[in-house]
């Protein structure tokens, strides 16, 4: 090992200093003093991580967390410590230039894993990375408001005892409070500590997202944090990394802090840019600031804000950062809405970047892979209305065979019924691949494209519906598909064949993008007399009612999916949506409370919630929803 | 209101519909303020489309107000639909500079997402 990285002296990194950083690595680690002995002998049985100290490049690539080994709970820390604790070398071998960024990005990585991991952090030394003064600001800062949240459960003195080996790792001076301690004296101590605190998977999320966004911010256009994640193949960092996102906004305690925390130091920035321009803005925000107190107060979202700020006020820091902060104007109530434009602008960025649109993003722990037939346990738990189950088995399926078209298209289905267009879009895509020519697919697809307000795409597969249709297929004229295309086509389709009940639930989709809605009403009834026990039918039904503003008629047409149809998740947040655009607020917070219930990862539905709490003037319930307090929000609004 | 390829085009009509119901016209009680929205479709200012919220009226209509709104509000599409449907907070999304706002700051603070009415899904 020591020879591969000191075989590799004519990497130098733009600006690298001359010295050999990668011997120096290798000896602290591998060994001169004692006291790196005592490191290789702690990792103990317990988790397992003794690779770690070996820094074994061969295993990098293999051990990338691809869908076998995140299930195997127990090996995921060593997968993950392994894999990320080596990049920082890994970069150098395989590039003449290696990046600052992605230097800094493994690093950063390291760090986070080794925290997660409760293995100690080991000094870094990298060559430098050309980071200007408020970089290294930035980095310190961050580092230690997420080495206190990674490390909450650690003393103090560990705590900084880490940030330190980081920054100074990276060549930051560090000024922070605090005496510089060696890490390796309270290692061992604090690795018999930290065993049992091994951070749940959320918070992982959140902090590669700190990382990434930082490599972004540094101004290099080429996204190095991004590439170097995707370098790992589509199955390792890139889709894991989106899938944690999408598991942010679960806004579980750890990811929703550590959500606020980034967002507060990325926020600080602008404030300093703020606080230090002179009057306009400055003025702005000061009449902003009321604003801000009251949103803050109202619409604060994504996170247990409060609890956040017990819990930062506990750790009493006094960072010049928090000083600067209060001493610029800024009130307290500041600290919430920095977490909010982070949550926000990572569900931005995982919606509206290429790569993740369309992306199948796995759930994590699945108990069913392994299952000898999780098809049919799929399609048994989806007919039992256990939706977030049979996500979980069908998603077993499809991993073990991709091209199952109606494991995937089931897929889609259950979370369109679980209130996710998104993975129902990302599933029917799949599904699709696989299965060109099916019309559920497409209907499918064009229904979940219109609900998130994308009409082209929405028109574009109903098209398709119709031109795969082995019986309307000649009715669709030979047009690009660019061309639009109205219902008209369709409805001599459904002339052609009034018993057809799907010409006619396609007609209905066509008119509410029209926005005909007594024609698309006028559709689905038909189709409804045609197909009376189709749950999702009566769902149609009432929501082109609802966005028709009759909703007193919705709620009967989604009565009576429910009937049929007790856990359709849909339609429990759908009814909350029609009491709410009726002002009914304290009747809609019931109806969405049983949605989130039943999915607890129906975002819209937990931001439905908020808004109707606050509206109803229950904005003592508001922590309850951002802390996604299912018991505390079912207690005390029950249907 | 004519066709756009804005997604927000679609949450507006969804509110002039909402205006004319009885929730609808509570709302122009209670807020009771004009606002404009000048929605660009990706980057802030570019290509925008605007349209007016007449909270007084209990109006929506496509095209600058004739007069002096109480508020002038300028986003992309998809910082108007975060807002609508509460998934962000427009102050925070003012202070990264994703909104510009002129006119009155206690106006703008009354443009919440419960203005608008929340779309159903099929």
């Amino acid at each position: 090992m020591r020879h591969l990285i000191t075989g590799q002296n004519n990497c130098a990194p733009d600006g690298a200093s001359s010295s050999n950083p990668f011997g120096a690595l290798a000896n602290a680690v591998l060994g001169q003093s004692s006291k790196a002995q005592s490191i290789k002998e702690l990792p103990g049985p317990a988790v397992g991580v003794p690779s770690t100290s070996d820094f074994s490049t061969a295993a990098p690539l293999s051990t990338v967390p691809g869908s076998e080994n995140e299930y195997k709970q127990d090996q995921r820390p060593l997968a993950r410590v392994t894999v990320i604790q080596n990049p920082v070398i890994l970069c150098l071998p395989r590039t003449p230039n290696c990046p600052p960024q992605r230097v800094l990005s493994g690093v950063l990585h390291s760090f986070l894993a080794s925290g997660r991991a409760g293995v100690p952090f080991q000094p870094v030394p990298v060559p430098a990375l050309g980071l200007s003064e408020s970089e290294k600001q930035c980095i310190r800062d961050r580092s230690c408001i997420m080495a206190r949240h990674i490390l909450a459960d650690q003393p103090e003195e560990y705590i900084q005892a880490q940030v330190n080996t980081l920054l100074h790792s990276l060549d930051i001076d560090n000024q922070m409070r605090g005496p510089m301690h060696g890490p390796y004296p309270e290692m061992e101590e604090y690795w018999k500590q930290s065993q049992s605190a091994l951070r749940p998977a959320p918070m992982h999320n959140a902090a590669d997202n700190w990382v990434t966004e930082f490599g972004q911010q540094s101004n290099n256009p080429d996204d190095w944090a991004h590439s170097f994640e995707q370098q790992f193949g589509p199955n390792g960092w890139a889709s894991e990394f989106e899938q944690h996102q999408s598991q942010m906004a679960m806004g579980q305690m750890g990811g929703a802090n550590m959500a606020n925390l980034a967002a507060m130091e990325q926020s600080r920035m602008l404030a300093q840019t703020l606080a230090s321009n002179n009057d306009p803005k400055f003025q702005l925000s000061q009449g902003a600031d009321k604003w801000a107190s009251e949103f803050s107060s109202e619409h604060n979202q994504g996170g247990q804000s409060e609890n956040w700020i017990n819990e930062f006020s506990k750790l009493n820091v006094t960072d010049e950062w928090a000083e600067e902060f209060s001493g610029g104007g800024f009130g307290e109530s500041y600290a919430d809405p920095w977490a909010d434009e982070f949550q926000e602008q990572l569900s931005a960025s995982r919606q509206s970047s290429g790569a993740s649109r369309g992306v199948y993003v796995f759930s994590e722990m699945n108990p069913y892979v392994g299952h000898p037939n999780p098809m049919q346990e799929g399609q048994e738990l989806f007919r039992k209305g256990l939706l977030s189950e049979a996500i979980l088995a069908l998603e077993a399926e499809v991993l073990k065979n991709s091209d199952n078209a109606e494991g995937w298209r089931l897929l889609g289905v259950t979370h369109a019924e679980n209130d996710d267009d998104q993975l129902a879009i990302a599933a029917m895509m799949r599904a699709q691949e696989a299965d060109p020519r099916n019309l559920e697919v497409l209907l499918a697809l064009g229904v979940s494209h219109t609900n998130e307000l994308e009409q082209g795409e929405a028109l574009r597969y109903l098209y398709r519906w119709l031109q795969n249709h082995p019986k309307y297929g000649a009715l669709a004229p030979p047009q690009s598909t660019d061309t639009p295309y109205g219902p008209d086509i369709v409805r001599e389709a459904a002339q052609m064949s009034p018993d057809d009940a799907d010409v006619h639930i396609v007609l209905g989709v066509l008119y509410n993008l029209s926005r005909e809605y007594d024609k698309a009403i006028a559709a689905f009834k038909t189709a409804l007399q045609l197909k009376p026990q189709d749950y999702s039918l009566w769902n149609k039904l009432g929501a082109t009612q609802a966005n028709s503003v009759q909703s007193a008629d919705a709620v009967l047409a989604y009565q009576q999916a429910l009937d049929l149809k007790p856990n359709y998740v849909r339609a429990w947040a759908n009814m909350g949506i029609s009491y709410a655009n009726q002002g009914l607020y304290e009747d809609s917070i019931r109806y969405y409370v049983r949605a989130v219930a039943m999915n607890p990862k129906a975002d819209n539905a937990w931001q439905y919630l908020r808004i109707s709490l606050s509206n109803a003037s229950r904005a003592d319930m508001i922590a309850a929803c951002d802390s996604r307090n299912l018991d505390a929000l079912q207690k005390e609004f029950p249907l | 209101m004519d066709s756009s390829s804005l997604k927000s085009a679609q949450l507006l009509e969804q509110l002039r519909l909402h205006l004319a119901t009885d929730a609808g016209k509570e709302l122009t009680k209670k807020v009771g303020l004009v606002y404009q929205l000048n929605i660009a479709p990706k980057k802030l200012g570019v290509d925008e489309e605007i349209y007016v919220v007449d909270l007084k009226k209990g109006e929506v209509t496509k095209g600058p107000y004739q007069g002096k709104p109480d508020a002038t509000f300028s986003f992309t599409d998809n910082d108007f639909l975060g807002i609508a449907t509460g998934k962000t907070n427009p102050q925070m999304a003012f202070i990264r500079g994703a909104i510009k706002i002129k006119g009155s700051i206690s106006a703008a603070q009354k443009f919440t997402p419960d203005i608008f009415p929340k779309p159903a899904k099929l």
